[in-house]
């Protein structure tokens, strides 16, 4: 099935059968912390429902529709290190992406209006393995928003590729909100140069099981990353974040601050990790996650690791779990508002600020509703 | 960038902990691993026929298990070279004269005689793979204490040992404790009957004299309801060339309203692997503090563990890791919150200099059951240069809504403010440096009994004796 005549019409064919090849040779991977076992990865499909927004000041293109074998893309598509939820996955799109989006911002443009890119899945496009590169050129501003969508249970497997060079400012906001019997593999890293900066956020709505990743190498020195994730599982959903920081330059900085609740039997694994390379002084980094456990049956696991060659750095980690603080419980039921009220009043609130950072109002208001449904049946 | 300064930090001449002793026995085993060297072990102990078995299924989990390979690297551990039963040319005594002059100097060197007389309720010193000295104060005898070494509790109390023995560690839970229960000897039994509170603490010191050999000391804690103890585990040896391995089983079984101390100040030398496994079950109300100096060692995986089965059981761990040229120290603390309203508290620092590795790994898991439970994790990092690597890998695994939970880790250097500061004061840039370092570890050293931390603050003295640069 995955095999090397689905490449006849493909762009990139040498990188994507080099990439095929170590597909071939992998397996499927088995996780324990979310229960992945005897996974199949469904047959291929074509996708049709890209859209691609233009814009006049930037180069806009889709993956597939590039014909020349080489040309001034292909050295960004080649990562020359391990990243993502896992190398099958990644290798799979990076082999038969049947869509993805080229942005390239050019030197010194700056675009204040975000580039929205929906990518809807239903019954006729029930796969998306989309591999997408953006480019952000010398002293350039771009803000992108990748909005995720299905109403039928689909799979997808994402790649994207950020390079943000010297004095760029880039930022990627991700939804993920597919149907809940849907499985969701999204890889991603960043490679960001001197002065540079990269801006991730990430809303982890959907799924059934909802695996990302996000990578950021800070190469140069004083590069800085910053990632805002909220995560909202419920039901039965699994749900595994890895979020990494590489720190390489000198005084690099970066944040993650993650934010999320449980209820029903939802599991999550999160995984932060702080690296500082040798060489990677006067750097700083902090990580803090909390959730919020709404239910007995939850399940929750954190590993925020911090991995230090260099002594000059400050890296700080904090996670914490615990139920909905009773104060603040106390003091909302005092004014009249109900249990149930109070908690879903605490949990949005807890929520907002990273909401507050989606620039479409429409978006904005499905994501809050999204979860304002899902909060409100709860037993009580 | 400007370049840092940085003080440098000579390797540590670690004095009286290096001397050597000729190398004399009366018994040896053959190097490596064979059912016919444990059966010897055992012939020569004298062994019941269950203990024997017991070791022979050992070996057969220790030959069907891998080496595990998610921590440090162990492939230059060749077991095949190691010695693992040797019986110093001395017999156990209560008496410090009949011990012979040349061990008796290095305990006394060590400080133990001098420590028992003054501040210790009793004193256990294993030279090698055997006691050789064991003793008490007889009023605890007379309140029905025992503390005594293995090889005797496995004649005298052989019941009580049948039933703990190697059951928190089975020899199935990893390589090592496998290992450990193929060819343990030695080490310190401690009963303490109902009620009794021991107020001085009993201390077990366990010194290898022989190059390219192991010890498999044993320690099995039961502290009876409401009683309670404070157990000090002092480990050295001298450096050699040739790798040295260190496999332990402690086993603390602390009963209703108990309470029991763990203190070890770990000193190894550096060619030591240092594979101890530390288990510790706390029932309703009891409380385990374990306090945990490590220094030495090549290699050391080390992460004591608590499971708290019983309603409002409590276990604090204050931990130190300083790891120096040389050294990959894979320290940490596991807790498991089994049951209602347990709590936990952990607190490690760690400190790398020259080289060394130091790395925090820990463990935090609270089952359904455990509502009602809180814990607080913090680690906190030192690194003295950039040669060196300090992580922390702290996981944390929770099953239940209702609980407390925080987690808060810091790596840095010395802040070149506090020592501006303190410079500004007039105290010598080594000093100030010295100093806050110190002020680093004083959490953990306000943990031990005086003389320990006397010895804790020379180690970190001769740890930081060097040039400024």
């Amino acid at each position: 099935m995955y095999n090397e005549n689905l490449l006849n019409n493909l762009s990139f064919k040498e990188y994507r059968l080099d990439k095929l090849k170590k597909y071939n040779k992998l397996q499927i991977p088995k996780w324990k912390r979310i229960n992945l076992q005897d996974f199949d990865i469904p047959d291929y499909r074509e996708y049709n429902n890209l859209q691609l927004p233009g814009h006049e000041d930037l180069d806009i293109r889709d993956m597939g529709t590039v014909k020349e074998d080489i040309n001034e893309f292909t050295r960004y598509l080649r990562v020359n290190e391990e990243f993502g939820v896992d190398k099958k996955f990644v290798t799979l799109t990076e082999a038969l992406s049947n869509s993805g989006v080229i942005i390239k911002i050019e030197k010194n443009k700056r675009i204040s209006e975000p580039i929205r890119l929906d990518f809807k899945m239903d019954n006729d496009n029930p796969l998306l393995l989309d591999h997408n590169l953006i480019i952000a050129k010398r002293n350039s501003e771009l803000t992108v928003v990748m909005d995720y969508t299905s109403n039928t249970k689909v799979f997808h497997s994402g790649v994207t590729k950020v390079y943000a060079e010297d004095n760029s400012n880039v930022t990627i906001i991700k939804l993920q909100r597919m149907d809940e019997d849907s499985d969701d593999f999204d890889s991603n890293i960043a490679i960001v140069g001197r002065d540079a900066k990269v801006n991730w956020v990430s809303i982890e709505l959907g799924g059934k099981i909802t695996a990302s990743s996000f990578i950021t190498n800070l190469k140069e020195d004083n590069s800085k990353a910053d990632l805002k994730s909220i995560y909202f599982g419920d039901k039965d959903m699994e749900i595994d974040v890895q979020y990494k920081m590489n720190h390489f330059g000198r005084r690099s900085e970066s944040n993650i601050n993650t934010k999320g609740a449980l209820k029903d039997r939802a599991k999550k694994v999160f995984r932060g990790d702080l690296d500082f390379k040798k060489g990677a002084s006067r750097s700083k980094g902090e990580e803090e996650e909390y959730v919020l456990l709404l239910d007995k049956t939850v399940k929750s696991d954190a590993i925020p690791a911090l991995i230090c060659g260099e002594d000059d750095v400050e890296g700080e980690h904090a996670a914490s779990a615990g139920q909905i603080n009773e104060l603040k419980l106390f003091y909302l039921m005092s004014r009249g508002i109900s249990e149930s009220q109070a908690k879903k009043m605490i949990v949005e609130a807890s929520f907002k600020p990273v909401i507050d950072k989606i620039p479409y109002e429409d978006l904005k208001e499905k994501v809050e509703e999204n979860i304002h449904r899902r909060l409100i049946d709860e037993k009580s | 960038m400007e370049k840092k300064k940085r003080t440098y930090i000579a390797d540590i001449q670690r004095g009286i902990y290096d001397q050597k002793n000729e190398f004399k026995y009366k018994y040896k085993s053959e190097k490596g691993l064979t059912s016919k060297i444990v059966k010897e072990i055992s012939r020569e102990k004298n062994e019941p026929q269950w203990m024997l078995d017991f070791r022979l299924k050992s070996l057969e989990i220790y030959n069907s298990k891998p080496v595990p390979t998610w921590g440090p690297d162990l492939s230059d551990l060749d077991i095949d070279n190691i010695v693992h039963y040797i019986r110093p040319d001395a017999d156990i005594s209560t008496d410090w004269d009949e011990v012979p002059e040349d061990i008796k100097k290095t305990f006394d060197s060590l400080g133990i005689p001098e420590a028992e007389k003054k501040s210790l309720a009793g004193v256990g010193a294993q030279y090698d793979s055997e006691i050789v000295y064991h003793n008490i104060k007889q009023e605890l005898v007379d309140q029905g204490v025992v503390y005594t070494d293995m090889e005797t509790a496995m004649k005298d109390y052989e019941d009580i040992v049948k039933e703990h023995f190697m059951k928190l560690v089975p020899p199935n839970d990893h390589k090592f404790a496998a290992l450990h229960g193929a060819v343990w000897s030695g080490g310190s039994f401690v009963y303490v009957p109902e009620g009794v509170k021991v107020d001085i603490p009993l201390q077990s010191y366990f010194r290898l004299n022989a190059p390219g050999a192991g010890q498999f000391e044993h320690t099995l804690i039961i502290v009876e309801k409401g009683a309670e103890v404070h157990f000090i585990e002092g480990c050295s040896a001298p450096k050699y060339s040739v790798n040295n391995l260190h496999a332990g089983c402690v086993e603390l079984f602390v009963k209703e309203d108990a309470r029991l101390r763990y203190s070890t100040i770990e000193n190894w030398s550096k060619n030591m692997y240092n594979l101890n496994t530390k288990r510790a079950v706390v029932d309703k109300n009891g409380t385990i503090e374990w306090v945990s100096g490590s220094f030495g060692s090549k290699v050391a995986m080390l992460y004591p563990m608590s499971i708290l089965r019983g309603e409002r059981a409590k276990a604090e761990f204050t931990g130190i890791t300083f790891a120096a040229n040389g050294q990959y120290l894979d320290t940490g603390s596991k807790v498991v919150h089994a049951a209602p309203y347990t709590t936990s508290n952990i607190n490690s620092k760690s400190i790398s200099k020259d080289g060394g590795y130091a790395l925090y790994r820990g463990l935090l898991r609270v089952a359904p059951n455990a509502h009602g439970s809180k814990s607080t994790v913090s680690c906190e990092s030192l690194m003295l240069d950039n040669e060196s690597n300090s992580d922390t890998i702290p996981i944390i695994d929770l099953k239940n809504d209702d609980i407390d939970i925080g987690h808060e880790a810091k790596i840095g250097r010395i802040s070149d403010e506090a020592i501006f500061y303190l410079m500004s004061r007039g105290i010598s840039e080594e000093e100030a440096k010295a100093m806050i370092v110190r002020g680093f570890v004083e959490p953990i050293a306000k943990e031990l009994p005086l003389e320990y931390a006397v010895e804790l603050n020379n180690l970190i003295k001769i740890e930081l004796e060097g040039t400024i640069g």
